[in-house]
């Protein structure tokens, strides 16, 4: 029961990660029907530019809590800078154009800030610190779950809720909904379709940059290549939950973190990626617009 | 108010508007008739800016604004009631209705006019919670009427607004569109096949064949011409 629990934890812990990363794939598919496959690529940046304020912070001697939150911040906006200037440069250019051709647009992105980190960083892997503490209270329960693991759960839960205030409530949020839903009418209503796209852009990367420190901070290394894998991962969380859905996007990251920690506990480790695509695979066979993905019926 | 002013506009190399001149003054209803594929949306995608004219000129209020972005066009004042409805299928009506005033800021008059739509169509009031993409037809234009009205529009634009309805609901909406013009003071640019109804309605109308206008007079004395009547009424 306790290794049950322990795997079901870890799960959790690595689907609220996919689910944050996800999140922005599936947002920005929404609206713009583009799978952005640079999206990895700013988690990758957000992790990167955490470690080189946090190093430098360190050799300034700031202590723990200041270090933690400057490097978060500093890394969030940063990447959502990235985000941000990726959109203008290799997407809206070629917004008209057909919809294969963003597509190799957002792979050479990926390529291009892939070997640009290569380059500027290096190419092996960098330790990265434990920026989250180990709290003593969680003592008795190490056995289960790590002090980070809890941070990583909590903090995106956090995340999701502000999300999900935002998206629900807020006149933005209801512009991105109506722009998801009909482009040209939410234009005749006045709605700035540039700002609204940018602005899906800044959330989707800044949840990217909160994905990247926190795994790299549990983790404690990293490299230019993170984000292709953490990518992939969080695509395929995307697609399982069914693209464009928002609820989906955290229940395929869920499922598929889930799925993998107990093919990893109960089977073995080789095996977790093969359950993992074995579960898309499925799962696009009998719901193939995904679990939640449903088209809904509109009258006409 | 608004003046279109030799306006041709294609789809690619497709010319689908040739030297169209269009003159609206406040407080008028205008009708647009003529065949499907005549141009008549066209038209309207040209004002509000989603098909941009590539020749002519545009003015609102005396401002030129062909060649602006549709919001920016949206914020001056032209709000369109869509053909087709177009209402937003996963927002729910008062959602859709808020959409409408997305460009106000004066909480208290948006209220206002909240409930002035909800007393021009009771139906709404009631589904106000329910999503626009469970609507029927009728009450789904009733919805994309009053969300244009929500903007607060100087230039109301429809497109097509009696398309699929049932006569009864039908001719609410001709109702409606009149008490829009004289209790709020819109002007109206209203484009129809049910070119009865429209002319009914309007002080003048224009007729538009293959991407011209044919002819312009008076909405009755349109009513009495024997090609109008030949061509449009079926009579």
């Amino acid at each position: 029961m306790e290794y049950f629990l322990e795997l079901l934890l870890g799960g959790l812990t690595r689907g609220s990660i996919y689910a944050l990363i996800a999140l922005g794939y599936t947002m920005v598919y929404g609206i713009i029907g583009l799978i952005n496959f640079a999206h990895g690529e700013i988690y990758m940046i957000g992790a990167f530019t955490a470690l080189i304020i946090a190093s430098v912070l360190t050799i300034l001697g700031f202590n723990h809590l200041s270090i933690l939150v400057l490097a978060s911040l500093v890394a969030v906006i940063y990447s959502a800078a990235y985000g941000f200037t990726v959109e203008k440069v290799a997407y809206k250019p070629l917004r008209s154009a057909p919809r294969l051709s963003p597509l190799i647009s957002a792979i050479g992105m990926s390529i291009f800030l892939q070997n640009y980190v290569l380059l500027a960083q290096t190419s092996d892997f960098m330790p990265f610190p434990n920026l989250i503490p180990d709290f003593d209270f969680m003592e008795p329960y190490a056995h289960v779950i790590g002090s980070s693991e809890l941070v990583i759960l909590l903090t995106t839960a956090a995340v999701m809720m502000l999300l999900t205030v935002l998206i629900k409530f807020t006149k933005i949020g209801k512009a991105m909904r109506a722009t998801a839903q009909d482009k040209s009418m939410a234009m005749l209503v006045g709605v700035n379709i540039d700002r609204v796209i940018s602005v899906t852009f800044i959330i989707g990367s800044s949840l990217a940059a909160i994905g990247g420190i926190l795994v790299a901070s549990h983790i404690g290394q990293i490299n230019f290549y993170i984000g292709f894998l953490a990518g992939i991962k969080a695509f395929t969380a995307a697609v399982l939950g069914g693209i464009g859905s928002i609820p989906g996007a955290v229940l395929g990251g869920i499922v598929l973190g889930c799925t993998e920690s107990f093919a990893t506990g109960y089977v073995s480790s080789d095996y977790e990626d093969v359950f993992a695509f074995t579960l898309l695979v499925l799962i696009l066979i009998f719901r193939p617009a995904g679990i939640l993905g449903r088209s809904t019926t509109e009258k006409v | 108010m608004l003046e279109l002013k030799n306006i041709e506009t294609f789809y690619g190399n497709i010319q689908a508007l040739r030297d169209i001149s269009i003159h609206i003054e406040k407080r008028e209803i205008i009708s647009l008739i003529g065949a499907n594929g005549a141009g008549k949306t066209t038209t309207l995608m040209s004002i509000c800016g989603l098909v941009p004219a590539r020749f002519g000129k545009i003015t609102f209020m005396g401002e030129p604004i062909n060649g602006l972005s549709p919001d920016k066009i949206v914020s001056f004042g032209i709000s369109q009631v869509p053909e087709g409805r177009r209402i937003f299928p996963q927002l729910t009506v008062l959602e859709n209705l808020d959409m409408g005033a997305y460009l106000r800021n004066d909480k208290s008059q948006i209220n206002e006019d909240l409930e002035y739509v909800y007393e021009l169509f009771p139906i709404l009031a009631e589904r106000r919670h329910q999503q626009g993409g469970t609507l029927s037809g009728g009450e789904q234009q009733m919805l994309a009427i009053s969300r244009a009205i929500m903007a607060r529009p100087r230039l109301l634009l429809l497109d097509e607004p009696s398309l699929g309805l049932a006569p009864l609901v039908v001719k609410q909406i001709f109702g409606i569109i009149k008490k829009i013009n004289s209790e709020q003071k819109t002007t109206i640019f209203l484009v129809e096949q049910n070119a009865y109804q429209a002319l009914k309605v309007s002080n003048r109308g224009y007729v538009m064949e293959n991407g011209c206008i044919t002819m312009t007079d008076t909405g009755a004395n349109l009513l009495k011409n024997p090609d109008v009547k030949q061509a449009y009424l079926g009579i």
